[in-house]
């Protein structure tokens, strides 16, 4: 039978972005998958270089609106390691627990869309969004803003931590926390899911070093890797959390991943909350004060993004940066949608897309 | 300030509201009420005046087509918290052959524009556009960048614009409602009342 090719997109099975796909197909097996990028270039490394330091977060954001606040934080941490600006003791607690919530609410998006791509229909989705409702609720209520907060400030946040934020972070971790049993009985007991998942997409450990890809598809290829515990930042060396990994490899393994990375979460949120100091100032600089002392060495700095290493080279310049760069973990990952698609049945390219977890506007920048 | 009187005619299900419709139309277009001496071409005009637009209205399917952030806030439209299924807003279909609204839900870069000139022209008429989001409506923080069209506007026609950073979900709903009005006129039930305001009230 003579290759066939087809054309899928451009769209985004999940709705993360914009993506196309072409398949060469020979019958129902894939021969060939090669991504399209780029529908959703704008130019972010340009448009920032024109742009004061703290009016470039809200640009930062919108890299990755998934989980808008990682990105955030990766920028605002670039900006004070270049100006060498201490960041409180309580707004490092406070980052901690923010991001690690940000993380659980990428997460549970995440579990939402790949059930739905892969034909679980809107069961966990539905679930998934009606935790993550809660877990923005929260957000907004620190940030003022439901979905883009741009409430960091260089060695602070921008406003006092709202009343009840431990007790109502401590009740969300709590209820997170038990919810994940309940996905874990709704898909991992279902013969279908197991079906669809298991030896799909099965990404070796050399094949995954080799491509670059970092974050949870890495771990689930069996490397102990994380920025937090490897190189930590704030407070995560005083806080005992696992880095989950799985042997598999498979697809199966990226969800059981991040279903133990949301656990360990949780974990690192009371952890912080009850670690964090009661009193004390979390406001950092005002805008007007940014910049102008920054050291014009070059810097690199990286974190652990819900996606995986994300990194920032910078130039600093007076008020604004002279060159940004950045490290997408999104991208690598995507790179080994290739590899993994030679040889599967056509329907499981979506359960191996969705599985890596990739979010296109990181990717096209 | 008093509070709004409400009679019974405010609060119709579908059933009575379509039969509303088709006695006001038979009143209207002179139809015989015995069926013995109507003309079959008078009843099928008097229905289909009255019926279309009713129809059109409440049978509003978007288009399942995220470009951006705004498509997150999308998929919240349809989830758990605010479920626009409920209000006949039915889940969003992969084809724009079977879609009556196209919601276009982030920034616009040249390399789409075709693509989404052609899905607006796959769709059946009658069609309408909302801009959802800073992006759509004019560029948002990107319209100093060389890759984006600063607003849909400049490529399709648009019915309702909304503004927002993203927009919440409730902007949403209140767009397509502010879209019914414009496609059917006045709710059956009172007619000099619209449907945003039915609803609200």
């Amino acid at each position: 039978m003579p290759t066939m090719q087809i054309n899928v997109g451009p769209i985004h099975p999940s709705t993360h972005g914009v993506l196309k796909l072409v398949v060469d197909v020979d019958g129902d097996t894939v021969k060939r998958v090669e991504p399209h990028i780029g529908f959703l270039h704008r130019g972010v490394e340009k448009l920032v270089e024109t742009r004061m330091y703290m009016q470039s977060p809200s640009y930062m954001e919108k890299l990755d609106y998934v989980a808008p606040l990682s990105w955030d934080e990766l920028f605002v941490s670039a900006v004070e390691k270049a100006t060498k600006i201490e960041v409180k003791e309580r707004a490092q607690y406070a980052r901690m627990v923010l991001l690690e919530f940000q993380r659980i609410a990428s997460h549970l998006l995440w579990l939402g869309t790949f059930c739905n791509d892969m034909g679980q229909m809107f069961t966990a989705f539905m679930w998934a969004f009606r935790d993550r409702a809660r877990v923005i609720k929260f957000l907004e209520d620190v940030s003022g803003s439901r979905m883009f907060y741009v409430n960091l400030r260089l060695g602070g946040l921008d406003r006092e931590l709202p009343p009840g934020f431990k007790e109502e972070g401590l009740e969300l971790a709590d209820y997170i926390y038990d919810k994940i049993h309940d996905y874990r009985r709704l898909l991992e007991d279902d013969p279908i899911f197991i079906e669809r998942t298991r030896n799909v997409g099965i990404l070796k450990l050399e094949d995954a070093i080799e491509l670059g890809v970092s974050g949870p598809v890495l771990r689930a290829s069996g490397m102990k890797e994380d920025v937090r515990a490897s190189e930590p930042y704030y407070f995560y060396n005083k806080i005992h959390f696992k880095v989950p990994t799985q042997t598999r490899a498979d697809s199966l393994a990226r969800y059981r991943v991040r279903m133990e990375e949301i656990v360990e979460s949780v974990r690192i949120i009371k952890h912080a909350l009850n670690m964090m100091p009661e009193k004390g100032d979390v406001k950092g600089l005002p805008i007007k004060l940014l910049g102008p002392n920054a050291n014009p060495d070059p810097i690199t700095i990286s974190r652990e993004l819900p996606r995986g290493e994300g990194m920032i080279y910078m130039v600093p310049d007076k008020q604004k940066p002279y060159r940004l760069s950045m490290r997408s973990p999104a991208f690598a990952n995507l790179q080994a949608l290739s590899k993994l698609c030679e040889g599967v049945k056509f329907a499981d390219i979506f359960t191996i897309l969705g599985s890596l977890d990739i979010v296109l506007a990181e990717i096209d920048r | 300030m008093e509070p709004p009187q409400y009679s019974e005619k405010d609060f119709l299900n579908a059933e009575q509201e379509m039969s509303l419709i088709a006695r006001r139309a038979a009143q209207k277009y002179k139809v015989e009420t015995n069926a013995m001496f109507a003309k079959l071409s008078d009843v099928t005009r008097a229905m289909s005046k009255g019926m279309v637009k009713w129809g059109q209205r409440n049978s509003v399917w978007p288009m399942q087509f995220g470009l951006a952030c705004c498509a997150m806030e999308l998929m919240d439209f349809g989830a758990s918290r605010i479920d626009a299924e409920r209000k006949g807003y039915l889940l969003f279909r992969g084809t724009p052959r079977q879609c009556d609204v196209m919601i276009v839900a982030g920034w616009v870069t040249k390399s789409m524009v075709p693509r989404i000139k052609r899905l607006y022209e796959q769709m059946a008429s009658p069609k309408y556009v909302i801009a959802y989001g800073e992006c759509a409506t004019s560029g948002g923080p990107w319209w100093q960048s060389y890759n984006i069209v600063q607003g849909i506007d400049q490529v399709i026609p648009v019915d309702v614009y909304v503004v927002g950073c993203p927009p919440k979900p409730e902007n949403l709903f209140a767009a397509l409602m502010k879209l019914q009005d414009k496609i059917g006129g006045k709710i059956a039930g009172n007619p000099e009342r619209s449907i945003a305001e039915n609803i609200r009230k």
